[in-house]
């Protein structure tokens, strides 16, 4: 694999065929982790994700979609055009590179601008697979977590990951809270609206354990899922493409 | 009450609607057997339902009837906005009303399906995008979005056979048309489910997926499932839309 440590000429020799990009967040995430989160997470299983498809792995951006925490200390936010802009311009420069197959990996919940984006540049680029293998801060792996289904930000699934990543970066608190109102509300109203300090699932049930096998397991699914995607992807357009040739 | 543009600008000044409904749909193919328009017809019949279903003053805008349909692109019909472009038409509009002291606006997304949440449209990720931020752009407002098939999806399910497996032109649209517009609907397409999954719709056109623009079983459709299919809609659209500006009006306080 190849990342910013790399020169130029060796990237060039390796001629990587697929690029990895994660997006993280800087944001509030309860009394017990960090702003950082999102983007050490994201961080940490695009590392590997690109260390097992010997890919080039792009920096993860520390920052994206966090309005919703807006009024909380340290959360520092881009509004989905913006965003929208930066994943085009690194696709483009890794286009004209002559990369084709992109695998963004979303670190963040609150980044819903992905979807349209990607959809649009596969539209627009017929020569590029750029696709969004589910990782999303660890919602891949909710299912291995007892407290999954009601974790939304900072609880069980985040504390065990960053237990596993960064365990100097967790204090010793754990708040549990499930609001009453549904997720929709992340559109609607400030998260200090409706949580305390953006805590949704049950922290206390987190632990490094957990933490390490729930992140060999994401980075099992992500690669799985990309590896199968670019394949299943690769068939269909060769079947449209025959399709078009008949006509 | 409900208000339209068939109102003059004094009757609406007057009946002070405190509630927008902003319905956007699409115009895209729709199969062989339903016209490009379906999404902005079905859509005016519903949104004006739960208008006049909803309590108190509202002010029903015309539907948007071109939307993000770039998946369609290269079947004939088909008119395509960009993610920026929808996201700028809803941004104007809301401000507009804004401006005039309506900070209540509910955006009604396409249809949705059954396997639509209220946390998770299916297909149009940018109304949900734009919303947000208009939330957080301007405290004072309380835009909503909602898809009328994804809130009533219980009921839904209840009715129809392959609500589940329905993404484009399937048993539940294909029905509703057969019960608002029977003369327009030719026939009923050729059921079809493509063996990857609805991500995909990010990544291949549609045509690629679905090569008749069809992905469901519309052979299965009826008038009379889609009679009962736009009363349990009309009936979920209003019920939450009353529900969750009444969530958000005690959460501001």
């Amino acid at each position: 694999m190849w990342d910013y440590r790399s020169t130029s000429a060796e990237i060039k020799a390796g001629n990587p065929s697929v690029a990895v990009f994660g997006i993280g967040a800087i944001e509030q995430h309860s009394e017990h982790l960090p702003l950082c989160t999102d983007w050490y997470q994201v961080r940490e299983v695009s590392g590997r994700v690109a260390r097992e498809l010997n890919a080039l792995l792009i920096p993860a951006l520390p920052y994206s979609m966090s309005q919703c925490h807006g009024p909380a200390a340290g959360t520092v936010w881009l509004r989905p055009e913006t965003l929208a802009l930066v994943v085009r311009d690194v696709i483009m420069s890794l286009r004209s590179q002559g990369i084709h197959r992109v695998v963004v990996l979303n670190g963040h919940g609150g980044n819903f601008v992905l979807e349209p984006v990607i959809r649009e540049l596969n539209l627009t680029y017929p020569d590029m697979m750029i696709i969004r293998p589910l990782f999303d801060g660890g919602f891949v792996v909710a299912d291995l977590f007892e407290h999954g289904d009601v974790e939304c930000h900072a609880g069980e699934i985040e504390t065990s990951l960053m237990l596993a990543i960064s365990p100097d970066l967790v204090r010793a608190t754990r708040v549990d809270y499930v609001p009453e109102v549904g997720r929709e509300f992340f559109d609607y109203a400030f998260l200090d609206k409706w949580t305390p300090d953006g805590m949704i699932g049950i922290s206390s049930a987190g632990s490094a354990e957990k933490g390490r096998r729930a992140l060999d397991v994401a980075v099992e699914r992500v690669v799985k899922a990309t590896i199968e995607t670019f394949a299943a992807l690769e068939l269909l357009r060769r079947d449209s493409n025959s399709a078009e040739a008949e006509v | 009450m409900l208000y339209t543009w068939e109102n003059t600008t004094r009757e609406v000044e007057a009946a002070k609607p405190e509630i927008a409904l902003l319905p956007l749909a699409t115009m895209e193919q729709q199969g062989d057997h339903l016209p490009v328009g379906t999404t902005t017809l079905v859509l005016d019949a519903i949104s004006r339902r739960v208008g006049e279903t909803l309590p108190g003053s509202v002010y029903l805008l015309p539907t948007m009837p071109l939307g993000t349909s770039g998946l369609h692109m290269s079947a004939p019909g088909t008119i395509a906005l960009g993610w920026e472009t929808l996201a700028g038409v809803l941004r104007d509009l809301v401000g507009s009303l804004l401006a005039q002291g309506i900070r209540q606006v509910a955006v009604l997304v396409g249809l949705g399906n059954v396997s639509s949440g209220t946390a998770w449209p299916v297909d149009n990720f940018i109304a949900k995008t734009a919303v947000r931020q208009l939330n957080y752009d301007y405290p004072e407002l309380q835009v909503i979005w909602a898809q009328p098939f994804g809130v009533a999806g219980k009921e839904l399910r209840s009715i129809f056979q392959t609500a589940d497996e329905e993404v484009h032109a399937g048993e539940v649209v294909t029905s509703v048309m057969l019960h608002l517009f029977p003369e327009l609907v030719k026939g009923r397409g050729e059921d079809h489910v493509p063996a990857v999954g609805e991500a995909y719709l990010n990544y291949a056109s549609f045509s690629a997926l679905c090569p008749g623009g069809v992905w469901g079983h519309p052979s299965l459709a009826s008038a009379e499932k889609g009679a009962r299919a736009v009363e349990v809609t009309v009936r979920c659209t209003t019920e939450y839309i009353a529900r969750t500006f009444g969530q958000l009006a005690s959460m501001r306080g």
